[in-house]
């Protein structure tokens, strides 16, 4: 089964342009992929430059409409994800646990759609499209 | 530039309906276009946050509340990370994306950090961890 970890960092929603993390914070982050890596089970992990680089866009009545960041309504936003591959939800929350995260922080767990979780009206439309299934048929 | 494209949730995506089959096969389309151009290198749909948890750190101490959670404005149903040269090219490709849900929608576009990002507080050793941690990560997808 695939979960994203969802890092949301307190405050992150108002970081001004070019905001950094700490070394510490990132060397003890380091350690902390690195030992999921090790027990085979990350897949991807990335993080995230503040919203207020960022942009929205909206579709309203199907319109599509821009908004640079930052998003003065928005009070949680991403600060990264990791992508991990486990046995059970449990696992995956015991990953997120172990996480060295500080108190401003919460880590969102949430379950990956694979094809296989979708109806079979929806899985055969999906499969008119092969190039979008690298990851098809693993519901494991 | 590697950017995060994230679709937030809506009532219909935390209630766990499926899309119509015209929107699958929109979505399917538009996807199609992304992965030919190069610009899509990942993405998934999430199973809605009844389904999730979410984990709060104090200290040493550790606690874990199930889902779904309140604010689905707050919450995100699915994402791309995409390839482009610009946050101009990102959002020209964003603005034709079909509208992801019945109702109106919203998609956030994310700069991914680089390891050039970090500047001198990655050593080069973190900067070869890194490195090593991501090529292994790529073998675990395979």
């Amino acid at each position: 089964m695939r979960f994203m970890m969802l890092m949301i960092p307190k405050g992150y929603e108002s970081a001004a342009p070019g905001t950094m993390p700490e070394a510490k914070a990132v060397e003890a982050m380091m350690k902390y992929n690195e030992s999921l890596q090790k027990a085979g089970v990350l897949l991807a992990l990335d993080g995230l430059r503040p919203p207020s680089e960022g942009a929205r866009v909206s579709f309203a009545g199907g319109k599509p409409k821009v908004t640079d960041g930052p998003f003065a309504e928005a009070k949680e936003v991403l600060g990264g994800y990791w992508m991990i591959q486990v046995k059970s939800r449990e696992e995956a929350i015991e990953w997120a646990t172990r996480c060295p995260a500080g108190p401003n922080e919460t880590i969102e767990i949430r379950q990956v759609q694979e094809l296989a979780d979708f109806p079979p009206e929806v899985q055969a439309v999906a499969q008119k499209y092969p190039e979008m299934q690298p990851h098809a048929g693993k519901s494991n | 530039m590697k950017f995060m494209v994230i679709v937030k949730a809506s009532p219909e995506s935390e209630a766990g309906k499926m899309p119509s089959t015209e929107l699958l096969a929109a979505m399917g389309k538009y996807n199609e276009e992304l992965v030919k151009a190069g610009i899509m290198q990942d993405g998934a749909g999430l199973h809605p946050s009844s389904r999730g948890a979410r984990v709060r750190f104090a200290g040493k101490n550790r606690s874990v509340i199930d889902g779904p959670f309140a604010e689905t404005k707050e919450l995100i149903a699915g994402y791309w990370i995409w390839e482009c040269k610009s946050l101009a090219e990102a959002i020209d490709w964003l603005k034709k994306c079909p509208n992801p849900m019945e109702s109106d929608s919203e998609i956030e576009i994310r700069q991914i950090f680089t390891s050039e990002d970090f500047g001198e507080a990655l050593t080069p050793e973190l900067r070869e961890q890194e490195d090593r941690t991501r090529a292994m990560a790529e073998k675990n997808k395979k």
